[in-house]
């Protein structure tokens, strides 16, 4: 018996394919034209020409005026060149959330905390009727079979924030891409005829590798805009003066390692088990000449000795950690017993990091430091099977807590969870199964619970199926919207219902299942379906009840103790907790 | 210091000086006419200080304080608590229909509280030691498919072992077809897997390569489902004491009121 | 098999809600629809999908499309639009939390129930309520009869306000306490054994309180008498008493207590008063001459009839009912051996006992006793001069004998032998003033003053011989040592506490010996 089901307009899904539309000719036409032009092609090796570097690794894209290209906050792995048309750069102060997909920042009020008393009869994944992905100000259009989303009133945007414009010819989103860190500011294109050379990561590396003048410019620009004040914020540095920074900052080289695509790529690594150190990209080698310390910027690498016929992890770092400083203050304060880098560092998935070179460090930074602050001298491990850290002269942060095992180490590094600000820790042998913390989740979260009381698990530890909310969060690459986003800077990673659109971006992306589509309902508990009867689907996932007071509430509703977020970047938080 | 060991010497600690605090003011004040009714008040300011806890579980998203800390003052409040219905009944037995219902439903509040504890404390590492960690309400569902596995396994199609489907048929299909050995399990008693594990063996020397293989197959089943059996237990212990724990506070709850009515609407308030 | 299981395979795209309160039917075998029960628990599932109708431009009518999830079907939707792939409908399972939601329901309204019922119920309702055994004298028929005459409702109304009231009746008394149910203050500064409600009650049978002196304070009965203790009422304790007589307070609030009886007692081994008649003393102002020790244990005191030596029970004798002892009485204990004789070869002729007057009467009449005592008629009035010779001889006149007899307390010398016999084993009789206080008169008999012998020496306490009939009399009365009337032969305390004592064994409460109630 036909009846008539709950039909709402579904809009198209986001086509991702990079390069689908380079054909030669477009090929042609921007080796012809600047900074390609200049490049001079017989630098690049055969294997990877600039030909195919463009047509594989770029694309363009054409924007209408007033469509967002780039969103402040976002993840992206690629730089932008402007080949036609103008666009803007939104300064200050920001666009408003919701013009850019986000969800409205902010607790609930009184009337909603209260009201979600009720919640318990609501049916599962109930949403109320909206028109999605359309915000006051905002605009969707279908362009063929893109999604763009176009600012309705330029001009109020232009009255209300200041702007900058960009021209042909000019990058943009270039530190982005090479330091993995979100887009500092929302661009959007101020013409009818924007086009927009978009590279991928590899290919900007690859052309920065093998044409001086680009990577000159970009050195340049990166040097300019980010390093000076990263490296007034590190603590190494506080002791320099505005001169000594400067000639530190002109000596510092900044590289990147291992693979910006790893998720995936270690999906089906570790399916198929081939996830080892060993196969590892390695920054540095152990017995390796010191020839300058390490700076994480981005990422994570991970510290390791040779054990046996392999490598044994010793410890993970992540950004802001320094890699090689007792060495080179060693070798530096006892000019007879030189020594080599004690241990190896490989990058866990990618890494972005500083060298500051030794020569740099020996004449102006170690002298500045007050002795207490330098390393104590090392101890050339003799004893490889001592397992204490101390013993084999290792200090911190690379030295492993003692409560964390090698066992707990290695499932921790192989499984990538050290990605995690705020990773589900479940102690199983406090927890008595009482699903406390997912009846709480559901309580906060209109009736559904947004994680998984199940996952990989090492002896008394289990990681839940939850949302780390990573330091490196690729689930965030690609969405056509903007709903997923981050609420703060490294700050909670959150998805915004209403704009989401169920292309399952991140859905794919994130390599620890802690993203779920889910079919969403009418209040009578009945599935709502498009034009074609589909179901439609949203992306969820536990956003660390950023909008509920008294923060995530799973760990607070867990009577025993037994369920913690932890911030699995470096081992010291985990190994306080473990120490229960 | 751990976290655990800290909440225990602190509550330890706080528990200590209220006993000795109580059974001073007892000492020196169980002379007192009305000293019933006093300590009938606290008992009751203890219960009711117990029982919101079930409310504060029921309100997770407003901001009142860690489930932790609620457990720990539960717990400790929970022992005092009892300390001070022994001190409100004099530490004599009651006699008479209602007020011996009384005290044995507190009785059973208190002693299932304390099993409670008992369970939540020893249980989840013996879970964790024995891993196979399956979420409760999915335990029949793998159930099941277990089942169909050993059940295609023994009596399948392209299943020619009659031996083993004979021992399928007498010993292992009662087995799979429901969860098993409830107490034994919570006793930590291997018996019953062993049994069957052992039965298979003696099979092992009948087999040919091939059923040598189905046979391996059959007893990793077995684990599983033993495995699963194990969980089952433990899991429900840990649910099912709260049957009691919680129906009987409500019913304390409704006798108390009665209690309260009764003592002030027959005391001649002298003693 | 070494180290842990590895965990059963687990479906990671779909949520675990322990949240909803019912499971599809058919989760059990791991086919759980879609769909799900909605929040009553009745079963959503229809079919697999629901067909929609495409008609491209130019058709009337459309085709029906399969929608299902995934993958379409192969049979595809019936020509009507129904999908061919009907979903069996199952019985939604509620989970435990919900059965723990029952069951806490179903304990609420069992025990609502139970309670309405046998409260509704009046003969279950005051079995079920009642904190303890009544006592027999406050239960039972005879009971029902008291409380019938003294006006009070019958069964636990006889005593409580809310005694026969059902659940409305009881929080209104509840509700009317005093102190109130919330009025902590008043309850924690009650004083104790305030007289209260239920007071009002005793006393329609127990009309006035008797206490034991004026000046007690009023006190509830309940203070020491509690009800419900069992079949008997509950015993007083020390500490009842100790709560007035423990505290100087009190007894100084109380007033008029003097001397001993202001003392401030806890244990009768421990620091109760001597007995005033020590303490004070109070001598014996008997004027019966008395010498206990040449009774007990002089040789010379003569053997009562029937060879046996003269000891405590010939003359003190228990009462009918066995507490004390009946008073001494001459004719019984005195006259078997003073048998007042006074003429040695006359035995058989004994003064009268009594009254002077008699006596007197009796020595002038003595021609006429005499004559009494004639056996040969004949002969009888030489038998009588002779004897009144005989008598002139021994004592001089009428006179000097009726002053001999009167006066004379001669302890030695002949005038002892006035009433010995030879070979007679009586005692001796030199005259009345060798017992009794004799004074002359002016005229007529002599006053002989009566021997005053006290009913009670210890007034507030009770006594009871016959409990300690296993003791010999000379354990408690040092009768033995006795020469003077004037000696109280009463133990003091330190005789009683050898037994009545924590240590001698035997029940030393204060309710032992006193009572607290006044006699009426």
């Amino acid at each position: 018996m036909p009846f008539a089901p709950t039909m709402l307009e579904r809009p198209q899904r986001w086509d991702a394919a990079f390069g689908a539309e380079m054909t030669d000719a477009t090929v042609a036409r921007l080796l012809a034209t600047a900074p390609f032009s200049q490049m001079a092609a017989e630098k690049f090796p055969k294997r990877t020409p600039l030909c195919e570097i463009l047509g594989n690794d770029t694309r363009v894209l054409r924007f209408r005026k007033g469509e967002i290209m780039v969103r402040q906050g976002d993840y992206g792995t690629s730089a932008f060149l402007i080949l036609n048309g103008t666009a803007r750069v939104v300064l200050k102060p920001d666009l408003a959330p919701a013009l850019l997909g986000r969800q409205a920042p902010g607790k609930k009020g009184v009337f909603r905390t209260l009201a979600q008393l009720w919640n318990g009869s609501r049916p599962a994944e109930y949403l109320a009727r909206q028109k999605p992905g359309q915000a006051a100000g905002l605009g969707a259009r279908q362009d063929a079979d893109k999604v763009r989303v176009f600012l309705q009133d330029i001009p109020r945007v232009l009255d209300h924030h200041r702007t900058a414009e960009m021209f042909a010819g000019e990058f943009f989103g270039e530190i982005a891409a090479l330091s993995r860190m979100a887009r500092t500011s929302t661009i959007f294109a101020d013409s009818d005829d924007t086009e927009l050379l978009e590279i991928r990561w590899q290919g900007l590396r690859d052309l920065m590798k093998y044409d001086d003048a680009l990577r000159a410019h970009i050195n340049r620009i990166y040097r300019e805009r980010a390093l000076a004040s990263y490296l007034r914020a590190t603590p190494l540095f506080q002791h320099l003066d505005k001169a000594q920074l400067d000639r530190v900052a002109e000596a510092v080289e900044f590289a990147t390692y291992g693979d910006y695509d790893w998720s995936g790529e270690y999906k089906r690594l570790a399916q198929s088990g081939s996830v080892r150190p060993e196969k590892e990209p390695v920054i540095v080698g152990e017995g390796d000449y010191p020839n300058g310390i390490v700076l994480l910027r981005a990422g994570f690498a991970r510290v390791s000795q040779k054990f046996g016929g392999g490598e044994r992890t010793l410890n993970y770092i992540g950004a802001g950690q320094i890699f090689g400083l007792e060495e080179i203050a060693h070798n530096w304060r006892t000019k007879g017993s030189a020594v080599s880098f004690q241990f190896s560092l490989r990058a866990i998935g990618y890494t972005h990091l500083l060298i500051v070179p030794t020569q740099v460090m020996e004449e102006i930074v170690l002298p500045s430091l007050p002795k207490n602050e330098l390393p104590p001298p090392v101890q050339p491990a003799a004893d490889h099977f001592d397992s204490a850290p101390s013993a084999s002269g290792s200090q911190p942060p690379v030295a492993r807590p003692e409560s964390v095992g090698a066992e707990m180490l290695e499932f921790l590094t192989e499984n990538r969870f050290f990605n995690g600000t705020a990773t589900m820790v479940i102690d199983l042998d406090r927890c008595t199964r009482c699903d406390d913390c997912v009846r709480a989740c559901a309580a906060t979260h209109d009736n559904n619970p947004r994680f998984l009381r199940h996952g990989p698990s090492a002896g008394r530890l289990m990681i839940a199926n939850a949302c780390m909310h990573c330091a490196d969060p690729v689930c965030m690459i690609g969405c056509p919207t903007g709903a997923i986003h981050r609420e703060s800077f490294a700050g909670q990673v959150v998805i915004n219902p209403e704009t989401c659109i169920g292309c399952k971006a991140c859905f794919t992306n994130c390599p620890y299942d802690a993203i779920r589509m889910v079919e969403v309902r009418d209040a009578k508990g009945e599935f709502l379906v498009d034009q074609e009867m589909r179901p439609i689907a949203k992306a969820t996932k536990c956003d660390l009840c950023v909008e509920n007071h008294g923060g995530p509430a799973c760990e607070r509703a867990c009577p025993h103790g037994a369920l913690g977020r932890i911030n699995l970047n470096h081992l010291d938080a985990l190994s306080k907790w473990l120490k229960l | 210091m751990n976290r655990f060991r800290r909440q225990f010497a602190f509550g330890m600690l706080a528990l200590v000086a209220a006993t000795v605090g109580a059974l001073w003011l007892h000492q020196k004040f169980g002379a007192l006419p009305n000293h019933a009714f006093l300590t009938g008040w606290a008992l009751l300011a203890g219960m009711f200080g117990l029982t919101i806890y079930n409310a504060r579980k029921k309100l997770p998203f407003l901001p009142l304080g860690s489930s932790e800390t609620w457990l720990q003052v539960h717990i400790y409040l929970g022992f005092f608590t009892t300390l001070l219905f022994l001190i409100h009944l004099n530490f004599r037995v009651p006699h008479g229909w209602f007020e011996i219902t009384l005290a044995w439903l507190f009785g059973l509040v208190s002693g299932s509280g304390m099993v409670g504890l008992f369970f939540s404390r020893v249980l989840p590492r013996r879970l964790a030691t024995r891993g196979g960690e399956v979420i409760f309400e999915k335990i029949a569902a793998q159930r099941h498919g277990l089942q169909i596995a050993a059940e295609n396994l023994a009596l399948g199609t392209e299943a020619k072992s009659l031996f083993i489907a004979e021992f399928y048929a007498q010993r292992l299909a009662a087995f799979f077809s429901g969860p098993k050995h409830f107490w034994l399990h919570l006793a930590e008693s291997r018996r019953p897997v062993s049994t069957l594990l052992a039965g298979l063996e003696e099979l092992r020397r009948f087999a040919s390569e091939g059923e040598r293989d189905k046979l391996d197959r059959l007893a990793a089943l077995i684990r599983q489902k033993d495995g699963l059996d194990y969980h089952r237990a433990l899991q429900l212990a840990l649910r099912l004491w709260l049957f009691v724990h919680i129906p009987l506070t409500y019913g304390l709850l409704v006798f108390t009121g009665l209690h309260i009515v009764l003592v002030f609407g027959f005391s001649g308030g002298a003693r | 098999m070494s180290g842990p299981l590895p965990a059963p395979e687990f479906d990671a795209q779909n949520y675990a809600r322990p949240n909803q309160n019912w499971t599809c039917g058919h989760a059990g075998e791991g086919k759980a629809c879609r769909l799900g029960p909605d929040a009553k628990g009745r079963c959503r599932a229809t079919a697999e999908c629901k067909p929609a109708l495409e008609t491209k431009p130019g058709e009337t009518k459309g085709r029906w499309r399969c929608t299902r999830p995934g993958e379409a079907c192969e049979s595809g939707p019936l020509p009507d639009g129904s999908c061919g792939r009907p979903i069996a409908r199952c019985s939604p399972e509620p989970t435990l939390r919900v059965w723990r939601g029952r069951a806490t329901l179903a304990v609420i309204a069992v025990s609502f129930g139970l309670l309405l019922v046998t409260l509704g119920n009046p003969p279950w309702r005051n079995r079920f309520i009642s904190p303890g055994e009544l006592s027999k004298v406050h239960s039972g028929d005879a009971f029902a009869m008291l409380a019938t005459t003294n006006h009070l409702s019958q069964g636990c109304g006889a005593c409580h306000v809310a005694g026969n009231s059902g659940p409305n009746g009881m929080v209104t008394a509840a509700l009317r306490a005093e102190p109130g149910m919330l009025e902590l203050v008043k309850l924690a500064t009650a004083r104790p054994a305030e007289p209260t409600v239920i007071d009002e009650s005793c006393l329609k049978c127990h009309p006035t309180r008797n206490f034991h002196q004026p000046n007690a304070p009023a006190m509830s009965c309940a203070f020491c008498h509690a009800e419900h203790q069992g079949a008997g009422l509950a015993a007083t304790t020390d500490a009842n008493c100790n709560f007035c007589h423990g505290s100087a307070g009190k007894l100084a609030a109380a007033g008029g207590f003097q001397g001993s009886a202001a003392a401030v007692i806890h244990h009768f081994a421990d620091d109760h008063p001597q007995f005033r008649f020590i303490t004070e003393p109070w001598p014996d102002r008997d004027t019966l001459k008395f010498n206990h020790e040449l009774h007990l244990t002089r040789a010379t005191i003569p053997k009562l009839p029937g060879g046996t030596r003269l000891d405590c029970t010939f003359c003190h004798q228990p009462d009918a009912a066995g507490a004390f002892m009946k008073p001494v009485v001459f004719e019984k204990n005195c006259r078997v051996c003073h048998a007042l004789q006074f003429d040695p070869e006359t035995p058989q002729l004994t003064l009268p006992h009594g009254s002077a007057d008699f006596v007197s009467a009796f020595l002038r009449s003595l021609p006429k006793q005499y004559l009494n005592l004639a056996t040969n008629p004949a002969a009888a009035d030489a038998f009588v001069s002779q004897k009144l010779a005989a008598l002139r001889t021994q004592f001089g006149s009428g006179e000097d004998l009726e002053r001999r007899i009167f006066f004379s307390s001669a302890t030695l010398g002949p005038e002892t032998q006035m009433g010995t016999l030879k070979g007679a084993t009586r005692a001796i009789f030199p005259g009345c003033a060798y017992c009794h206080e004799v004074k002359p008169t002016a005229a007529g008999a002599p006053q002989i003053f009566r021997p005053v012998l006290p009913e009670r020496w210890l007034t507030r306490a009770k006594f009871n011989h016959a409990k300690h009939a296993g003791m010999a009399c000379t354990q408690c009365h040092d009768a033995v040592h006795s020469q003077s009337t004037a000696d109280v032969l009463l133990p003091g305390r330190e005789v009683c506490t050898v037994c009545h004592s924590p240590h001698g064994g035997v029940a030393d409460a204060c309710a032992e010996c006193h009572t607290y109630h006044r006699p009426k």
